[in-house]
């Protein structure tokens, strides 16, 4: 038994009521949420919630099981009305499963793009990717309609899904009138490419390979959370060192996402000198990384049971590295906060409030930049933060500067983690091995939850072996996935030219969401 | 303030020294049967636009690609450089494994971009879906949609092999010596 995950099985009647009283109460906070098709153990269609406290280090997780078992209709209640930060789970889950979640005020399909035909749902396990693959109309056009906004003035302005940029893909639908921006429409899951069921497909060990590759500037979280599912499903103890090394590394790339994400909004507001030292300083990070591991994004570290790469090999000339990186940090987010224009552009804009952040299920950066105390660092400890002192941080205004400067805070923190840890590896305090040596093997019908604390926010996997060890369900859960809803309210009533800064303020992963 | 901007500028210690660039990979980037394309023949020569496309990339290609605009790499210093619209274009470069849902998007930014124009296929995953091989959600790679002259290797592939690649291909398909 893992000793903080609680699975119960709760009756239909109660779901809604049951998952309604563990979101209340401003601290309940929606992790996760997915279905299964467990026709083969013969438990039917799952719905499986997971909620923790934002203070307590335990998960319940509830699921409904047998839906559209004899006969019956493949539906299940709603639980948005109650929770709202459901909404975009439940969509998901009618897309890819079929089930219908009854009583959703907002139906409408979200991953799929009508390219696939009505009663094609590629997660239910009765049907492979190559027959998926043959029913697909890729020259279909989506057609499904926008939310419309009606009235005098109101006109639209359609957006993507390329961009000017060097960006990720998605459309975006602005109702506007004039310069301000009254409804944002983004459909996005353009670069949905079917993870899911790939995972199921080849294997667990292979996939940690497809986890590094979810979201790539995510990928180490992604990997940890995943090899973190593994270990706990099969009772693979993770050896100190080890435990030490992706905690370092955790840091390193919440560092070089932090700092660029900084820089980034400089070119938001057209101030291209910062954008440019921002570019630089996180050059010279992902050259860190590499030297580190021999990858720029942290690949190739992760395996089920440790870690492939000793990062702590030299600790002293890390830190020398780091030492010259901090200074340089320093002396960029002076020169950032005294510039009074940049400033002016980001007060203000792109407010997202805390109630509308805590409904929604906001994570991370988005969350706490609007009061919400939310990190799992510290509310669920994993790997080596439950042996570090460090601070969280949060801000209560919720907008475009708040943003930036909780990054600047827990850039400072990171950078505290990262030196302790290495302080701690250079007086030879962390010793031992890099993994437990054996090669990995799965548990037989078992279950687990795997959970970081990534650049963006909080990143989730769940895992489930069948008899023969094989995947039965992978679900990731990127950070982005809770945060996109959230663009259309902290967008509203600004301007159409400060879209690109307040979007870059979130920089929320495309990728990582559509999966 | 502007003393302070100049400052920074002109402080040496800033400024990260650039990166010169690896030996690119030899002809072996080419797709076989594009070696011969003479509409390419002095069609480009120093000022290169290239019109990125992320048709469903994990976004580490992507940010390899804005890399290539940094200080460091700074790509224009070799007459490169990005642009915003398809119709500027003259090498469209790819990334991702062409997911479903951007074949579509692919396939009208390809015939927005003028004629003569270099299709690059930049890392695994566009050469041929890559780890996301076999899903039912990606075509398997970037000419399953359009048709591509060259590939670029990696997952992702460096800053400055991208760079080396790019000057490479464009000088392999338009015969410059
Ligand atoms: S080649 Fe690798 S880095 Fe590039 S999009 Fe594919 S998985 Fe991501």
């Amino acid at each position: 038994m893992i000793e903080n995950e609680i699975y119960r099985d709760v009756a239909k009647e109660d779901f809604r009521a049951e998952c309604a009283r563990l979101f209340s109460g401003g601290n309940g906070r929606l992790r996760l949420m997915f279905a299964a098709d467990l026709r083969e153990t013969g438990e039917g269609f799952c719905v499986y919630t997971v909620f923790s406290h934002a203070q307590e280090d335990r998960f319940e997780i509830l699921r409904l099981k047998g839906i559209g078992g004899e006969g019956g209709k493949p539906e299940f209640p709603s639980i948005t009305p109650e929770v709202p930060a459901a909404h975009w789970y439940e969509r998901q889950i009618a897309d890819m499963f079929g089930l219908v979640p009854s009583g959703h005020p907002d139906l409408h399909p979200l991953v799929l793009h009508g390219l696939y035909p009505p009663d094609v749902y590629p997660l239910r396990r009765d049907i492979s990717s190559e027959a998926i693959s043959r029913h697909l109309a890729l020259e279909n056009e989506d057609l499904s309609p926008f939310m419309e906004v009606k009235g005098e003035g109101i006109y639209e302005i359609p957006v993507g899904p390329v961009h000017a940029g060097i960006i990720e893909p998605g459309h975006f639908r602005f109702s506007a009138v004039g310069e301000t921006i009254y409804y944002l429409d983004a459909r996005l899951f353009y670069t949905h490419k079917g993870a899911e069921k790939h995972f199921e497909r080849i294997g667990f060990k292979e996939g940690v390979k497809l986890s590094e590759r979810i979201s790539g500037v995510s990928s180490f979280a992604h990997s940890a959370a995943y090899c973190m599912a593994l270990e706990r499903m099969s009772g693979t103890a993770l050896p100190a060192r080890a435990s030490a090394i992706r905690t370092l590394l955790l840091e390193m790339e919440r560092l070089y996402n932090h700092i660029g994400d900084i820089g980034n909004m400089c070119a938001g507001t057209g101030f291209a000198v910062g954008y440019a030292r921002g570019a630089s300083l996180k050059e010279r990070i992902m050259a860190l990384n590499h030297q580190l591991t021999g990858s720029r994004y942290l690949r190739g570290v992760n395996t089920p049971g440790g870690v492939l790469v000793d990062a702590l090999q030299d600790p002293a000339a890390t830190l020398r590295e780091i030492e010259e990186i901090t200074e340089e940090y320093k002396s960029f987010i002076s020169f950032l906060t005294s510039s009074v224009s940049h400033v002016e552009r980001l007060e203000n804009a792109g407010v997202l409030s805390r109630a509308i952040a805590l409904g929604l299920g906001a994570t991370g950066i988005a969350a706490r930049a609007s009061g919400l105390n939310d990190d799992l660092r510290t509310s669920h400890p994993h790997f080596y933060y439950g042996q570090l002192v460090f601070e969280t941080h949060t801000r209560m205004k919720g907008d475009v500067f708040a943003r930036m400067m909780l990054r600047a805070d827990e850039v400072g923190c990171s950078i505290a983690i990262i030196r302790s840890i290495l302080h701690k590896a250079n007086g030879k305090r962390i010793e031992g091995n890099i993994s437990d040596g054996g090669e990995w093997e799965a548990a037989a019908n078992s279950q687990a939850l795997g959970y970081v604390e990534g650049p963006r926010g909080s990143v989730f996997y769940f895992v489930k072996s069948g008899a023969n060890g094989a995947p039965l369900r992978v679900k990731p859960r990127a950070a982005s996935f809770c945060n996109w809803p959230l663009m259309p309210f902290a967008v509203h009533g600004n301007i159409v030219p400060d879209f690109p800064l307040i979007n870059k303020s979130f920089n929320l992963s495309y990728s990582g969401s559509d999966a | 303030m502007i003393e302070r901007i100049f400052y920074n500028i002109i402080r040496k210690k800033q400024a990260l020294p650039r990166k010169k660039l690896p030996a690119a990979a030899p002809d072996a980037l080419l797709l076989p049967g594009k070696k011969e394309k003479e509409v390419f023949g002095g069609a480009f020569t120093r000022s290169i636009r290239i019109r990125q496309v992320d048709a469903g990339s994990c976004n580490a290609c992507e940010w390899e690609c804005t890399a290539l605009t940094n200080p460091v790499y700074d790509i224009q210093r070799f007459g490169i450089d990005f642009v915003a619209s398809p119709r500027h274009a003259d090498i469209l470069l790819v990334t991702g494994p062409a997911s479903a849902a951007m074949a579509n998007a692919l396939k009208k930014t390809w015939l927005a971009t003028p004629d003569p124009k270099i299709v690059i296929a930049c890392g695994d995953c566009a050469r041929d879906g890559g780890i996301y091989k076999g899903s039912y959600a990606v075509t398997g790679g970037v000419d399953k949609v359009v048709p591509v002259d060259a590939f670029i290797p990696g997952c992702p592939p460096k800053p400055a092999d991208i760079t080396a690649n790019i000057m490479q291909i464009v000088k392999l398909l338009s015969k410059i010596k």
